[in-house]
């Protein structure tokens, strides 16, 4: 398929005759060479956890951050080219901020997830005369863990800026495996320790590595703390109870 | 001497506007007169509007800045419905006009708004801004012409200002609907017979909360249901005459 390579490649705006945009497609497969990133729903509240890459043992790995908050009750994980998600965050968190700004409330986390989304597709855009400010597709997808008035949601968005609501989710390199392992081991009353551990299950199963404290990062958020990032003593504590 | 020029963009239409927020309802008020100087322009001019069916939007000075207020914000509700797929929450509504007002801090809207309804916990609620956006909410709050003759009424018939209970006793936070009622039409006549741009008709916006009932509404006549939301807040208006002199 990518070996065919056509004028089609060319503009980032331009379909194929198929009806395809490639540059899209493209940042698709970005996606997939990143880091495995997995993301759970449960009544309690909703758990994201990321593979760290730690490819020299003289890298500090607590320098990579693949966690983000988004707002106090909203968080967000990532996979792909992780720089191209700072971009998107700054949006997000700017629209977060204006939001509880004009309508003194949290902003719901649909409508985050729709304000990346909406982002995402104005790459190529340009004023008359003026340079494109992006010009490219982003090559990150993110999950959006929140809670709002709805209760806790996990949405995953993409480069095509589509964002679809799911009960558990994995994005990135292992993204299949654990998919299918999240679809076996996933149920409706998931306590959030529960949710924990099947996290760093699902990504001990895809990981090269021997997944420890160091090589893994687990963030939630709950109606009573809202988003944290664990720190490494309470996340040592859920890897022992794998 | 020179010849002076001036752009005077502003007018005061007179009329008066009252709220009053009980414990599972809001009461929203206006007069239906509208004046320039001393004539009337019109006696039948509303000020005061629904915004979504739980919330009510009283506005009072200069009318043709009170209607345009009131357009932006209904299209902002509406944007707003588009984007979140919900009814703004009335707390949501008032910051926002406090951000569209202040938006306008130096070429201000010449209004003074009264918001009234039903908060998300299902209380009533009153919301009085100045015309630059500075908020809060209360339980009673009047402006407009009258201001200064409705708001000292109301301070001692509902916040029992310069009143003393019977010893062992104490006031009621809020009143009964009808109690309210009353003292919203007793306002209005008695502007109308001491203030000249007061007077032709009244208006009166009633929400009622959730599963509250009628709460003694059906006791008064030429009530009409305006709306009700899907969770059960009802929307009603009455109307009076008053004096036309």
């Amino acid at each position: 398929m990518f070996l065919t390579r056509s004028e089609y490649d060319r503009g980032v705006n331009t379909f194929s005759p198929e009806g395809r945009l490639f540059q899209v497609e493209y940042a698709m497969e970005a996606i997939k060479l990143g880091s495995t990133t997995v993301g759970i729903r449960t009544p309690h509240g909703v758990v994201l956890a990321v593979e760290k890459r730690v490819h020299s043992p003289l890298l500090e790995s607590s320098s990579i951050e693949k966690i983000m908050e988004i707002d106090a009750h909203l968080g967000c994980a990532m996979s792909g080219l992780t720089a191209d998600a700072r971009t998107i965050i700054d949006h997000a968190r700017v629209t977060a901020q204006n939001h509880s700004f004009t309508y003194d409330e949290k902003i719901k986390v649909d409508s985050v997830a729709q304000a990346v989304c909406d982002l995402a597709l104005r790459f190529g855009e340009s004023v008359h005369d003026e340079e494109a400010m992006m010009s490219r597709p982003f090559g990150v997808a993110l999950l959006i863990a929140g809670i709002d008035e709805l209760g806790p949601q996990l949405y995953h968005t993409d480069p095509s800026g589509t964002s679809t609501r799911y009960d558990a989710k994995a994005i990135g390199s292992g993204s299949e495996a654990a998919q299918s392992e999240l679809q076996d081991k996933w149920h409706q009353s998931m306590t959030l320790q529960e949710a924990q551990i099947l996290t760093l299950r699902v990504l001990k199963q895809v990981m090269e590595e021997k997944l420890d404290q160091h090589n893994v990062q687990v963030a939630q958020v709950t109606t009573e703390k809202g988003f944290e990032i664990l720190d490494e003593t309470s996340l040592k504590n859920v890897i022992e109870l794998m | 001497m020179a010849q002076q020029r001036q752009f005077n963009p502003y007018s005061n239409n007179g009329g008066t506007i009252l709220a009053i927020a009980g414990s599972t309802f809001s009461v929203i008020a206006g007069d239906t007169r509208q004046t320039e100087g001393y004539n009337i322009q019109t006696r039948y001019a509303p000020k005061v509007f629904r915004l979504t069916d739980k919330a009510v939007l009283a506005t009072n000075g200069f009318a043709a800045d009170g209607n345009q207020f009131v357009k932006k914000v209904r299209q902002r509700l509406e944007w707003y419905r588009h984007a979140h797929s919900k009814e703004m929450p009335i707390r949501a509504i008032a910051r926002l006009i406090q951000t569209m007002l202040y938006g306008r801090r130096f070429f201000p809207y010449y209004v003074y708004n009264i918001l009234g309804g039903i908060e998300e916990d299902g209380s009533g609620a009153v919301y009085s801004f100045d015309p630059v956006g500075s908020y809060e909410r209360e339980t009673c709050r009047a402006a407009g012409a009258a201001q200064s003759l409705v708001q000292p009424f109301l301070d001692n018939q509902i916040y029992f200002k310069n009143q003393t209970p019977p010893p062992g006793q104490s006031f009621p936070a809020h009143l009964p609907l009808p109690t309210v009622l009353e003292l919203v039409i007793d306002s209005f006549t008695s502007a109308t017979e001491r203030h000249i741009e007061v007077g032709d008709g009244l208006e009166m916006y009633i929400v009622l909360a959730r599963d509250s009932g009628l709460q003694g509404l059906d006791g008064f006549q030429g009530v009409t249901e305006m709306g009700a939301t899907p969770e059960g807040e009802k929307l009603f208006v009455l109307r009076r005459n008053l004096k036309r002199d």
